[in-house]
């Protein structure tokens, strides 16, 4: 039943994109939301919702990527600008949104929407009217398969990560009783079949596996659920707070088990908040995040410039959004002074970077593989920082 | 405001002829400033909107019960649509399965108005709203819980439904029909029947009405309007999720009773326009603002609040105000 | 066996603490409500105001952060008394649902004012209480003292309110104008003032259980969403009975954190509002209520 709906919904996808690039095909003279001064371009994010704690550094690395190639002269003497429209997670806002930078401000492409609902709700509305749909922030397969000429995505699902670093940590460290605590949403659920599918691939299975709902404040119970099921490795599909408030329970009272957070838990603000309690905590993470302290030069002068625009200190979301909006820059920059979707979008199929000064992967896109980077890192809370510990891992 | 007769005629002469020259202003500003396509997207969220709003006017209006749970009725709406479209059954023969859904739906959630009355009975269709989200969450086999369903496009015999143009038409046309139904239904007996329970329960009871048979129709009907507004939603969406259906989505619907009025079905449309028309005047609000302050997030929640706390201060019977 | 009491108690012991915490934002909401008969819809805005209060006096303006606490909570009461005298008073008399949105939208407000400070809104934040992440140990039973402190907080703030409302004159006031506006009115007593006192106790007491919630969750935007669990806790109070309030409270944080230990997965969330319902429907005028009839048939 459930694959019944999934296979209409793959072939009507498929058979959309197909219809699009025909389109495209014929239609490519004046292209929307570039002009011989500017090139504009839509974002979808979430500033006032629930994950706005994304959102904004997310806005707000691009606003500043785009104003410094803007003060180098532009793309090809286009000016760069952003329409940014706050959805707040909520799908019809996002829908509203969409059609409103499609049809109102004639946006180029749409760059990081953001989350799960919002991203569902415009995917399909937004290649249909022939807009690039560039690297949204949403770990959801849809996002880059089946391939389309208009879909771009740089970050894997959860799943993904999850099962490569479930297994390096299961094989380097021994553990023999993996458990999941999860958020019982749709991140939950992908961090779930991640972690699954890694195990089935060594012979294992998931020993236990408790939720909680966002907003919980207490996780005393599902804590004892998971050290009376005798786990020795818990897989932490959880946020900052959630994250801090498991490690100090499970301190608490006395449990000293291994711990892996995904990359939502990886936030400088999990051993700001969380202190001694979250020492050793292992996470997966794309990009280290930019610690002032220790940086490069370049890094530290990121940094400064970050600080003085915006007035705090970066994350790794403010890394992530500035890494998209570079990736933006590089492909209008490569698709030349005629700037045309379609000619954006096979500069974009063949665009290869060679990392960054976040210390970011390598993002490989070809014409048959629109996921740049499906590889994660492993890291873990040492001295109150986090620390790289592995290269990328599959 | 005298009552005689003639006045009150040429009052409503009045009302008419300023709603429609409000509605001219309104749709020309629209489509100037936002452009046709986009603002004929709006109105299908009005009409959609004010669907379910005619549900909330029925209960809090016409029966005087609260709902804190109307968004679940829109959830059972939007689901029973979306799995049966998805298993091939007709979009038109879905949306009366939903409808039938959310009156029955509506019909379990004022099951507690047989023993509970006023607030209690409010916070058990809380409770109700509640339990049904977790049910959609973790019933995984039926609604792939959190990740939520995309849905296709609505499609009626031939003619697919995915412009805006058509969209508009049919949630257009629908809103006029339920409007038809409801008018009716609130000028008869039953509807005198509500009103008598909405003003005084126990004198209404005196008189011989079925005062928990009243309530159990305004949640059923209230429910079916519901899962009507829910059917067309998902549809409009594209994609649904259980947390779409919250209490934010509650209150944002009694919001809109309030706003446009829950004594009149009129307010029902009102309400929505204001509703959808708010996140529009913050962007315009938007480009009138120095940079700074138009970059912080909030503004649209400070906004809607506003609006909601001005109109109950300053105009607590809506904009179609009035007494009916 | 021992290893499962001990857990069984630990988890009993973090469950009592939640609880405590939903029974303060119910008592809140039931001293509103009981006094006003306004339904407050934003007792969880107020809690979060609260903690961004004292948390910009403290970490912001650099105060110590007991003069923080005191002067947030206090601002709390001020800005309560504030919003009655402007706009809740227009809500009496009207119907419940006029006062659940009004209070609703001025929650929106609330809670849209924060969201526009960006520091607020970009990250979670910590008061540094100085016992924050300790372990004590009661015999065998770790306990985190964050949640000895909620525990004996509220119990503090209990008796403070116990001795309010018997052995004050404005507490006692605030009594009788609960138990009847009429006779109370005609006893002397200020309605309209009351009504002011409850508002501003409201808040003050939403505001204090903010700073209970700042160690246990930190400070954020959503951290008003405990109200929900709070409002469960005021029904299954009876919504007239302060001491019900604050015990139905516990009773539910520790039924949540039970059920999160003993029943299949899942279970745990719809508890409360299981409970709720079950507990509507056997005893239609509230918990409290049947128990103040139980209590009054023994005693006969």
């Amino acid at each position: 039943m459930r694959s019944f709906g999934l296979i209409s919904i793959r072939s009507m996808v498929a058979a959309v994109g197909m219809a699009t690039a025909m389109t495209l095909s014929v239609s490519a003279s004046a292209t929307p939301g570039v002009s011989d001064r500017e090139i504009l371009v839509g974002t979808i994010q979430d500033l006032s919702g629930p994950i706005a704690m994304l959102g904004t550094p997310v806005r707000d690395a691009m606003l500043m990527r785009f104003e410094e190639a803007n003060q180098a002269g532009g793309v090809h003497g286009r000016m760069l600008r952003l329409a940014v429209e706050d959805a707040a997670y909520d799908p019809k806002r996002a829908v509203l949104a969409a059609r409103k930078l499609v049809q109102r401000d004639q946006v180029f492409a749409f760059l990081a929407n953001m989350g799960t609902p919002v991203v569902m709700a415009t995917m399909q509305m937004i290649v249909d009217s022939g807009r690039p749909h560039l690297f949204p922030f949403s770990p959801h397969e849809l996002t880059y398969t089946p391939l389309h000429p208009l879909k771009f995505q740089m970050f894997a699902p959860y799943q993904d990560y999850m099962d490569a670093a479930v297994r390096h940590m299961v094989g380097a460290n021994g553990y023999r009783q993996t458990c999941l605590l999860y958020q019982d949403d749709d991140y939950g659920l992908e961090v779930m079949k991640g972690v699954e599918a890694g195990l089935a691939k060594i012979d294992m299975a998931l020993v236990e596996r408790t939720s909680y709902k966002r907003g919980a404040t207490d996780f005393s119970s599902q804590v004892a659920r998971l050290r009376a099921a005798g786990c020795d490795f818990v897989v932490l599909a959880t946020v900052v707070r959630e994250t801090v408030a498991v490690m100090a329970e499970a301190r608490k009272i006395g449990w000293e088990v291994d711990m892996l957070v995904t990359a939502s838990g990886y936030s400088a603000q999990t051993h700001e908040l969380g202190g001694d309690a979250v020492e050793g905590l292992y996470g997966v993470t794309v990009l280290p995040h930019p610690y002032a302290e220790g940086a490069d030069p370049a890094l530290a002068d990121w940094i400064d410039r970050y600080r003085a625009r915006f007035g705090v200190a970066p994350n790794v979301w403010s890394a992530m959004g500035y890494t998209i909006a570079d990736l933006f820059i590089q492909a209008a920059d490569a698709a030349g002074p005629e700037l045309t979707i379609e000619g954006f979008v096979s500069a974009m199929a063949s665009l290869h970077t060679e990392g960054d000064i976040f210390g970011g992967p390598a993002y490989r896109f070809s014409p048959d593989d629109h996921l740049g980077n499906r590889y994660g890192r492993i890291a873990q809370i040492r001295d109150g920082r986090w620390e790289v510990l592995t290269d990328y891992v599959d | 405001m005298t009552g005689q007769a003639p006045t009150l005629r040429g009052g409503f002469a009045r009302r008419v002829g300023l709603s429609v020259i409000v509605l001219c202003a309104l749709s020309l500003l629209a489509v100037r400033h936002l452009g046709l396509d986009y603002a004929l997207g709006q109105l299908v969220f009005i009409f959609t909107y004010a669907i379910a709003g005619l549900g909330v006017v029925l209960i809090v209006g016409q029966s005087g019960q609260i709902s804190l749970g109307q968004g679940a009725l829109i959830a059972l709406g939007a689901y029973v649509q979306t799995l049966l479209v998805l298993r091939g059954v007709p979009v038109p023969v879905a949306l009366v399965l939903a409808i039938a859904v959310g009156c029955a739906g509506g019909w379990i959630a004022s099951l507690p108005a047989r023993r509970l009355g006023g607030l209690y009975f409010a916070m058990s269709t809380l409770a109700f709203a509640l339990i049904v989200e977790e049910v959609l969450v973790r019933w995984e086999s039926m609604t792939r819980g959190a990740a939520g369903l995309l849905v296709p496009d609505a499609s009626i015999g031939p003619w697919l439904l995915n412009a805006t143009l058509s969209q508009a038409l049919v949630s257009g046309l629908v809103f006029l029909i339920a409007l038809g139904c409801c008018r009716r239904w609130v000028a008869s007996r039953h509807g005198r029947a509500w009103r008598a329970v909405r003003d005084d329960e126990v004198a209404a009871a005196a008189c011989g009405v079925d005062v928990a048979r009243c309530k159990a129709q305004a949640f059923v009907i209230g429910g079916g309007l519901s899962g009507l507004a829910g059917g067309l939603y998902a549809h409009w969406i594209g994609f649904i999720s259980p947390e779409q259906f919250g209490l934010f989505l509650s209150f944002e619907l009694l919001m809109l009773a309030f706003i446009g009025g829950a004594r009149h079905l009129a307010g029902a449309f009102w309400g929505a326009l204001v509703i959808v028309a708010i996140p529009q005047a913050n962007a315009l609000l938007r480009d009138l603002l120095p940079a700074e302050l138009a970059r912080a997030a909030g503004v649209e929640a400070i906004m809607f609040g506003a609006v909601i706390v001005a109109v109950i201060l300053f105009r607590p019977q809506g904009i179609a105000g009035g007494k009916a | 066996m021992l290893r499962r009491m001990i857990t069984f108690m630990q988890v009993l012991v973090s469950g009592f603490a939640t609880g405590c915490i939903y029974g303060l934002v119910a008592l809140s909401f039931v001293l509103i409500y009981k006094a006003t008969e306004t339904v407050s819809f934003m007792q969880g805005e107020l809690l979060m105001v609260g903690a961004f209060a004292v948390l910009a006096l403290n970490v912001g303006a650099g105060w110590p952060l007991w003069l923080a606490a005191l002067c947030g909570v206090a601002g709390m009461v001020v800005l309560g008394a504030v919003l009655e005298r402007s706009v809740l008073r227009r809500a009496i008399g009207q119907p419940h649902l006029t006062a659940v949105l009004l209070t609703f939208g001025l929650g929106m407000m609330m809670r849209g004012s924060v969201t526009t400070v960006p520091a607020a809104s970009h990250s979670m934040h910590r008061l540094p209480f100085p016992f924050a992440g300790e372990t004590l140990t009661v015999g065998p039973v770790p306990v985190a003292a964050e949640h000895v402190a909620v525990i004996v907080a509220t119990v503090l703030l209990a008796a403070a309110l116990t001795l309010f409302f018997r052995h004050t004159r404005a507490g006692l006031a605030l009594r009788a104008c609960s138990e009847n506006p009429r006779i109370a009115s005609l006893m002397g007593v200020s309605v309209s003032r009351m009504h002011t006192l409850a508002w501003a106790l409201g808040a003050g007491l939403a505001a204090c259980a903010g700073l209970m919630l700042a160690p246990v969750t930190f400070v954020h935007l959503n951290m008003g969403l405990i109200a929900l669990k709070a409002f469960p806790a005021a029904v299954l109070g009876g919504m007239t009975s302060l001491p019900g309030a604050l015990i139905a409270g516990i009773f539910l944080g520790i039924a949540e954190a039970i059920a999160g230990l003993m029943l299949p997965e899942g279970v745990k969330d719809i508890v409360p509002y299981a409970l709720l319902m079950i507990a509507l429907l056997l005893f239609p005028s509230g918990i409290g209520a049947a128990f103040a009839r139980g209590g009054a048939r023994l005693a006969r």
